[in-house]
């Protein structure tokens, strides 16, 4: 990778952002180390054009144009977080019964961590960064010496967040539901980090949920790292609404112990500019992914799901779903990246992408990878890309349906079969119930 | 009454004439069977009865009750009582078979200015009519016709029927496909339908369907139009001399 000589406004802007802001970012020396090691490598990469093959099908160096105040993890105070806390807020998840932890602009809400919980231990980010446990080390470990951007620039700027411990053979009651809402009318960027980190046959219902609460254009970075131990279990759900205007960077960084299973849920609506990146590594035998994603992007948005899934090792199973509706200019992107590692055999890997376009503006990229060293494996990709079948569509009026309602149907006959994926009935309703929404705001 | 007048349809991408000057009248009350070759045109008038694209009304016309429908669209007719059972059932992946019966019964009930029904009154009148069908409730939660065999499809395309309660009834080849308990049951099912209320075109290319539902006039499609019209015995003649004498008129 060659060092860019001309840096863009928004590359100068953030690294001024960085120095400007790293006295008052949280953290230990060790930390403060990753922070600068990070933002160098930011500054050797700049940001990503359509030469890095990770980034193809989004130019964020031409679409960054620049870079917005950095927000700190104050504490915000008197926020009206009521509606954020029992779901009624729009975009959240009604009838969810989690432990749910809030973040305005990044900074965590104390009053919202869950206390006492067996088994769970919870530290806000600023004191994870500062006395920095073994886990916590392991964990910032993973996203050490960055040869992603947005992975960069996350690590130098975190600044609010969580890391969560669970311990071997417990099971949460509960589904813990991590809200990130974004408040006033200031631009501003957001970076925030979540650890969690399972222990043996421990398991988790994670829910993320990324909401807009005012009317201001954001730049958030966010990244989560899993560490699931042997025979561990986790249910990843990601809800998420980018408005126009705004940009949603985000990346899981996964490590899967031997038996682990892994099953993250991604859906995605708004205007915004959305990225979804997923690296995974099998580090055990036997281990599975599941992963399963919808984008449902208004006229304009722009999603794209960048998935490496590593089978380091044998016998471990990865399945990706990946459905988007696209309407007006909206565009779609799936990449996904399998490496079958020498020795990691009886791999079986299967991935595929559907896109239904609404619109002859619209645009679906899709790029499957395969990258096998081992002989004893199956896998295999697929993609399709198609418009409502007129046919059907027939056939649904013929028997009186309305144009607009057999459209309807249809696309939430194409829908379901992905949401279907999420297990957890109330979340499964409430994220079928905001796919409705869309549809009857103006895309059928 | 169904009255279609000297009705000429073109294929709309391609420059042929399928029918060409085709006049049938069906009073309500009546049970009329259309029989023609293969290729005909007959799928084509129901087609253009229910109101799909890909077809050209290019003279003529077609009344429902004394009202035109040819510039209505399908669910419009739907709501006027137009149902036509396909030669071909589609297959809906992702939709439940309920969830389409009660989206569609509601649909036309609302356009009839009728009240919606209720779950548990949707549940109760479609276990009684699927019964009456040997459907079982079970299938009924799998997506429309997936994965059904092609008795299924028929029976369950009468259940459609026979929910939206239509007034004019359109059966394109609904005898193909069936062993003979299966017509039995899908004849049934069309026949507890006949009422002085409804008019029913039978559209057949074998008579043996025609032993069930007897109808009360038969019509010959042939090289675009009606050929010859006669009572139930006519069906018994084409079935011993077949077509040949109509499509030998075309050549
Ligand atoms: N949508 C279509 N596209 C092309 N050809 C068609 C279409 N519909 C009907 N045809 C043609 O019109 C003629 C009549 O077809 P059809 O109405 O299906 O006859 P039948 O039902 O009597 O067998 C056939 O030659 C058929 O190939
Ligand atoms: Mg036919």
């Amino acid at each position: 990778m060659s060092v860019q000589v001309t840096k863009t406004k928004a590359e100068q802007m953030l690294t001024e952002a960085f120095a400007g802001a790293e006295a008052a970012l949280p953290g230990s020396d060790a930390v403060t180390k990753l922070r600068r090691e990070a933002i160098g490598a930011f500054s050797a990469l700049g940001l990503p054009t359509r030469r890095v093959e990770e980034w193809k099908y989004t130019d964020l160096r031409a679409r960054l144009a620049d870079s917005f105040p950095v927000a700190m993890d104050s504490v915000s105070g008197s926020q009206a977080i009521g509606g954020l806390l029992d779901g009624t807020a729009p975009g959240l998840l009604p009838g969810l019964n989690a432990y749910t932890i809030v973040f305005v602009d990044g900074a965590l809400e104390p009053r919202t961590l869950p206390e006492d919980v067996k088994g769970l231990e919870v530290l806000p980010l600023a004191t994870a960064l500062e006395s920095v446990p073994a886990w916590v080390e392991k964990a910032l470990g993973e996203t050490a010496r960055p040869a992603d951007a947005a992975v960069a620039l996350n690590t130098a700027l975190m600044a609010g967040g969580v890391a969560m411990r669970i311990a071997d053979d417990v099971s949460l009651d509960r589904p813990i539901h991590l809200v990130f809402a974004q408040s006033g009318s200031e631009p501003k960027l957001v970076t925030t980090r979540v650890i969690v980190d399972l222990g043996a046959r421990a398991s988790l219902s994670l829910v993320e949920t990324h909401v807009a609460m005012g009317t201001s254009v954001r730049q958030q970075n966010t990244l989560v790292t899993l560490a699931l131990g042997e025979a561990a279990q986790v249910a990843h759900v990601k809800n998420l609404t980018v408005d126009k205007g705004s940009i949603h960077l985000s990346n899981s960084v996964v490590r899967l112990g031997a038996r682990a299973t892994y099953k993250p849920f991604q859906m995605t609506t708004g205007g915004g500019l959305v990225r979804h990146g997923l690296d995974l590594r099998f580090e055990g035998t036997h281990a599975s992914l599941d992963f399963a994603a919808l984008a449902l992007p208004d006229m304009s948005g722009h999603v794209d799901t960048t998935l490496v899934i590593d089978h380091r090792v044998a016998h471990c199973t990865s399945r990706e779903l990946y459905k988007c509706v696209l309407d007006g200019t909206a565009r779609g992107v799936f990449q996904g990246k399998v490496i079958v590692a020498p020795g990691a055999q009886k791999t079986d890997g299967k991935q595929m992408a559907q896109a239904l376009m609404l619109s002859p503006e619209a645009e679906f990229d899709s790029k499957p990878e395969l990258e096998i060293y081992a002989d004893d494996v199956v896998c295999g990709h697929g993609s399709t890309s198609a418009e409502i079948d007129e046919d059907l569509l027939f056939y649904c009026r013929s028997r009186g349906i309305p144009k607009a309602e057999a459209r309807a149907l249809l696309i939430e006959s194409f829908i379901g079969e992905v949401i279907d994926k999420v297990e957890h009935e109330a979340l499964r309703e409430a994220l079928v119930a905001r796919a409705g929404a869309w549809l009857r705001a103006g895309h059928v | 009454m169904l009255e279609i007048k000297n009705l000429f349809v073109k294929l709309a991408e391609e420059d042929r004439q399928i029918l060409k000057g085709l006049t049938l009248t069906v009073p309500k009350g009546e049970v009329h069977a259309i029989m023609g070759p293969n290729g005909s045109g007959k799928s084509t008038l129901a087609y253009v009865l229910a109101g799909r694209d890909g077809y050209e009304v290019t003279d003529g016309d077609i009344l429902w009750n004394g009202e035109s429908i040819l510039g209505m669209e399908p669910d419009e007719r739907a709501a006027k009582g137009v149902f036509l059972a396909f030669q071909y059932p589609m297959e809906i992946p992702g939709v439940a078979g309920l969830t389409f019966l009660r989206t569609a019964t509601n649909a036309v009930r609302k356009k009839r200015g009728e009240a919606e029904l209720s779950t548990p009154e949707f549940m109760r009148v479609v276990k009684d009519k699927a019964a009456k069908l040997n459907i079982a409730v079970e299938m009924l939660k799998r997506p429309v016709n997936v994965g059904f065999s092609g008795g299924e499809k028929k029976r369950s395309e009468i259940l459609q029927m026979a929910m939206l309660e239509p007034t004019l009834c359109v059966l394109d080849e609904t005898d193909s496909g069936l062993d003979i308990d299966a017509l039995k049951v899908v004849s049934d099912g069309v026949n507890a339908l006949r009422s002085p209320d409804r008019a029913m075109l039978v559209i057949t290319h074998y008579q043996r369907l025609l032993n069930h539902i007897v109808p009360d006039r038969v019509h010959v499609l042939a090289a675009g139009k009606i050929q010859k019209s006669g009572g139930k015995e006519l069906a018994l003649e084409l079935e011993k001399s077949g077509y040949a004498e109509f499509t030998g008129k075309a050549a």
